[in-house]
């Protein structure tokens, strides 16, 4: 072979490198920030997925939950499921343009994605346009299931979801211990999440009869929030609310302590408050501090493959399962099951399938009651779990089945 | 000397039109949807750097801010669109208004400033509307909003999958601003903002009126840069604070200019051939390690091509160099 | 809020204020005396309070006495960039203005890009602090420990600054800024005199990083946190004078404070800016700049 053969040879191996999966693999698009803000977010969430692919494809001893099976998708003939990974950087309009690579060049039949809501939105905007299920494992805004798509599906709960699990719970531990909440404090970050964040617990607040003696939004990432914390010592509200992100939930808690305030509660929209670099940067302040969560790595009793699943997770990537990773995983699982239940890898029939999604909660890793997608595509049965720090980890106080310890509850003490 | 002038404009106007004719007929041989993507934020790019370099390059007033115009421009249309049906079409032109009467406000007193306190004032603003935007209700504030598609219709420049409408939009507005610098290049106005970049005090002595024709500068810029952002919130179909108003827009903005040649017609379109595409590979192959290495090529690609090429990278054409050459 | 409470929010400001200060004193430094800013300050100093966390996890040293070794490699981290880059930037004959400002840009990000590879992106919290948590109370006023130890430390870096202003270097320094070309003909070394300056600005800012990771996180983004803080201190003081920089230094930090305090908290830059940009309707050139 001469050298001009050689390159062609080369060349054309090159063009055939995109379409050289086996022909029965069924590509699923995955998209997340891999690098710049957000990235370490993303990196954990690939790692995630990979560990999902693995369970679903390998051969392994079965473990008890959707696809654990192994071994691929048995209703076609087998197939595997191929994931193909986009960086977004966080990016709205790149995270559009890698969903769209995703779907013409590496013929995804559906998307999966995407930790932030705005890259969410654009992501479903295209999925939309391309008539191929996008399935959100992760981002919490309300305002997404709310356009009217018809290709838009969402294993997680939405903020408001997971702020109804904490009313619910100040009312159950109100009447449990006859120490009710009176009076909470919202302090959030002026972004996406924070807005909607807020805006659900001012509403459900009213709705519950209880006080919001201060109304906090804040810049995220400022250089000091003294003043801020300035401002929660004067309300000295029962429970705190925080939605903030790891940096400014480390940096409020210092701030707190720094002018003597210890506040009497608090229950964090997760985010931040369930980063290992939170425990660490937070320490002993941390002690006691409440957060919703969709997962509890605890209920290893009523979910038996958190302990596999897990497992292999740490082997993967050298850390716990949480919040996030938890969900990602689960959103996986659910869209192979459907694809599988389709039989086919057309975008239609996945779609269809997913609507028939009905999937108890204990074949899954998650607490939720099941998933079951309503008209918007909302899994309407993700329903969290609230727990608190005790001796540096997160333990399940709430529901109280679920529970593996009694809440440290100090409001109204 | 008259006619060498003469000449070399019609000579840039005949290349003009021949890269314009190019980049027309880029999609015949390019059917992915990717690459063309890649063209189009390209060319979008090329076109606000031009805009950008209006006032920066050619008045020699670097903005560090114009991320403003850019916001304000496609939160104008986005809203006239979506508040009282206006189609974007028409809501680019307001766009274009809106972000250029906001330019000559912030104009008026930043262009008392001179030389890095102008360019931290403009930081200092963009940073303004940035935080004011965010925390402004009405236009969505942190949520930002959601451009509904509606089926395919070019008044509302919406299309379902296609590429090659926006193809062709963008090239416009490309073409335009490079129009427009054209002109400008050869106007009074062109004159006397090289009097100004050059030598304040001599152009003052030459009867310049310098603080007006810096502000005819700002409102010409700002206002492309407008019409720019109307591009982007249709094209993208989503708009929020932080992908259309944050401070590090401003610099991908004026980057491409700068890197590519300041003051220079062919600048603008040379620095963001090279930089869009470079970040854009330098993410898709070296991004997923999440490591930083892009960040680290990226940076270290503006500090090379600033030392070596400090007149920009369209001085490595040599035509260029030699007409740069009696000048200096 | 009562009186209490407004006492409390300006005894914070004014500690912030002086970090503030401290971190804008190094780049009015270099500003004043060649009339370059760095848009790598802010990652200069996370790169010191990088340097910082990476020694007290080797070593255990207490972040506080890792000061003078922080402070020398920042010094010299600052020469490096200004025989690196900053010396060619100047030489330059065309667009010096530009290429100055998009040289330390790309240094930025590539700094950010560097500690990213090195540190990963998630945040990092220096706690074997022998100050870290505690707090003294006078007349109900909180006052940190931390943030007292830096606000001393600060002080006695301006004193420090200003002392050195009074030294032969400091005339060196003085009649450099003056006059860059005449200094030559005296038998000053001008590029020797604007490598010590980069030092010195770097190591300013390296002793405000130090200080600062006694009680904030670091993370690949910290400096651009404080980065635009920075510029606005300095070019509201005016720039290249110490004097100023430590005015508008505080004088941001209550601004801020109190903003927060009576009006919203997420618009106390605003509240910064618009002081900022109202002074210099009246000061082109800052509060002590030279008209």
């Amino acid at each position: 072979m001469n050298r001009r053969a050689l390159l062609l040879s080369a060349g054309a191996a090159a063009l055939t490198s995109r379409a050289a999966y086996a022909a029965d693999d069924v590509v699923i698009g995955v998209v997340y920030p891999l690098t710049g803000n957000g990235a370490a977010v993303g990196l954990d969430a690939k790692a995630a997925y990979e560990v999902a692919a693995d369970i679903i494809n390998g051969t392994h001893a079965p473990i008890p939950m959707l696809m654990g099976a192994g071994g691929g998708l048995p209703k076609l003939g087998g197939a595997k499921i191929k994931l193909v990974f986009a960086d977004s950087q966080n990016d709205p309009q790149k995270a559009r343009a890698e969903a769209e690579r995703l779907i013409t060049q590496d013929k995804a039949v559906a998307i999966v994605g995407s930790y932030t809501s705005a890259t969410g939105a654009t992501i479903s905007q295209v999925t939309e346009r391309y008539e191929v299920p996008y399935l959100a494992a992760d981002n919490s805004s309300p305002s997404l299931h709310t356009r009217g798509l018809k290709w838009f599906f969402r294993t997680s709960p939405h903020d408001e979801m997971f702020t109804q699990g904490m009313f619910d719970f100040f009312a159950g531990i109100g009447a449990k211990t006859g120490r009710k909440v009176q009076t909470i404090a919202l302090f959030y970050e002026d972004s996406i999440f924070g807005t909607d964040s807020s805006n659900v617990q001012r509403k459900l607040a009213e709705a519950a009869g209880i006080k919001v003696v201060a109304d906090i939004r804040y810049r995220a990432a400022s250089p000091s929030l003294s003043t801020e914390a300035q401002k929660l010592k004067s309300a000295n509200a029962d429970v705190i609310l925080p939605s903030s992100y790891t940096s400014d939930a480390i940096l409020i808690l210092k701030a707190m302590a720094e002018i003597g305030y210890k506040p009497k509660a608090i229950m964090a929209q997760a985010a931040g408050f369930q980063e290992s670099a939170f425990m660490q940067g937070a320490g002993a302040l941390a002690e006691g501090a409440m957060s919703r969560s969709s997962f509890a790595l605890d209920a290893t009793k009523s979910r038996p493959a958190i302990a596999p699943v897990n497992a292999l997770y740490k082997a993967h990537n050298n850390k716990d399962m949480n919040d996030n990773t938890s969900r990602e995983l689960t959103a996986l699982l659910t869209l192979a099951d459907a694809i599988n239940r389709a039989g086919s890898a057309k975008p239609d029939a996945i779609r269809l399938a997913l609507m028939a999604t009905d999937v108890p909660g204990d074949q899954t890793i998650m607490p939720w009651k099941g998933i079951k997608f309503d008209a918007t595509g909302q899994n309407t049965l993700g329903t969290p779990v609230m727990q608190q720090i005790s001796g540096g980890v997160y333990k399940t106080v709430w529901p109280f089945d679920l529970a593996v310890m009694e809440p440290v509850w100090t409001v109204g003490q | 000397m008259e006619n060498s002038i003469l000449r070399r404009r019609r000579h840039e106007l005949i290349i003009g039109g021949i890269v314009l004719a190019g980049l027309a007929l880029l999609p015949v041989p390019i059917k992915d949807v990717y690459t063309q993507n890649l063209i189009i934020i390209t060319v979008l790019f090329a076109g606000l750097a031009q805009a950008w370099n209006i006032l920066g390059g050619y008045c020699g007033q670097i903005s560090l801010g114009h991320a403003l115009y850019f916001g304000i421009g496609s939160y104008v249309s986005t809203l006239l669109y979506l508040r009282l049906g206006i189609p974007p079409t028409l809501g680019l032109f307001a766009a274009g208004i809106v972000s250029g009467l906001v330019a000559l406000l912030i104009g008026w007193p930043c262009f008392r400033l001179s030389g890095h306190y102008y360019a931290i004032a403009t930081v200092v603003v963009g940073e303004i509307g940035y935080l004011l935007f965010l925390n402004w209700d009405f236009v969505g504030g942190a949520t930002g909003v959601f451009i509904p598609f509606h089926g395919e219709s070019w008044a509302q420049l919406q299309f379902k999958t296609a590429k090659l409408p926006y193809h062709f939009v963008v090239l416009g507005f490309a073409a335009a601003t490079w129009l427009a610098a054209f002109w400008l290049e050869g106007s009074r106005w062109g004159f006397a903002w090289r009097a100004v970049k050059d030598d304040v005090v001599a152009a003052r002595s030459l009867g310049v009126n310098i603080f007006a024709s810096k502000m005819a500068a700002a409102a010409l810029s700002g206002g492309f840069t407008g019409i720019g952002g109307a591009l982007y919130a249709q094209y993208v179909g989503y708009i929020d604070p932080d992908s259309v108003l944050a401070g590090h827009f401003s610099i991908l903005i004026a980057l491409p200019a700068v890197l590519g040649g300041v003051g220079n017609l062919w600048g603008p379109l040379i620095g963001a051939a090279v930089l869009i595409p470079a970040s854009e590979l330098s993410r898709s192959y070296l991004g997923g390690s999440g490591r930083g290495v892009d960040l680290m090529l990226y940076g270290g690609l503006i500090v090379l091509v600033a030392l070596a090429r400090p007149q920009g990278l369209v001085s490595l054409f040599s035509w260029q160099r030699k007409q740069n050459a009696p000048a200096a | 809020m009562s009186a209490a409470d407004l006492l409390q929010v300006a005894a914070g400001g004014l500690l912030m204020g002086l970090v503030y200060a401290l971190v804008a004193a190094g780049l009015s430094l270099i500003f004043g005396l060649m009339d370059v800013v760095n848009f790598a300050h802010g990652e200069l100093m996370m790169l010191a309070m990088y340097a910082v966390f990476a020694l007290w996890q080797v070593s255990g040293t207490d972040p506080l006495l890792l000061l003078p070794v922080v402070a020398v490699l920042l010094f010299g981290t600052g020469i490096a960039i200004y025989q690196g880059l900053i010396a060619r930037a100047l030489s330059v004959q065309f667009n010096r203005g530009m290429v100055q400002i998009f040289v330390t840009f790309g240094l930025a990000i590539f700094i950010r890009g560097a500690c990213q590879f090195v540190w990963g992106g998630d945040f990092k919290s220096v706690t074997g602090h022998w100050l870290a948590g505690r707090t003294l109370e006078l007349g109900g006023v909180f006052l940190p420990l931390p943030q007292m130890a830096a606000s001393a430390v600060c002080l006695v870096a301006f004193a420090g600054l200003l002392a050195i202003g009074r030294t032969e270097f400091g005339r060196a320094l003085e009649a450099t800024r003056e006059d860059r070309d005449a200094v030559a003909l005296i038998g000053i070394d001008r590029n020797r005199i604007f490598a010590l300056g980069w030092g010195l600005g770097a190591a300013a800012v390296g002793v405000a990083g130090v200080m600062l990771a006694g009680f904030y996180y670091v993370g690949p983004n910290v400096g651009a946190s404080f980065a635009v803080i920075a510029y606005v201190t300095v070019a509201l003081g005016g720039f290249g004078s110490m004097l100023g920089a430590l005015v508008a230094g505080i004088l941001i930090g209550e601004v801020e404070a109190f903003t927060a305090a009576l009006w919203e908290p997420s618009l106390k830059q605003v509240g910064v800016f618009a002081v900022y940009l109202a002074v210099l309707m009246f000061r082109p050139r800052g509060l002590f700049g030279r008209l």
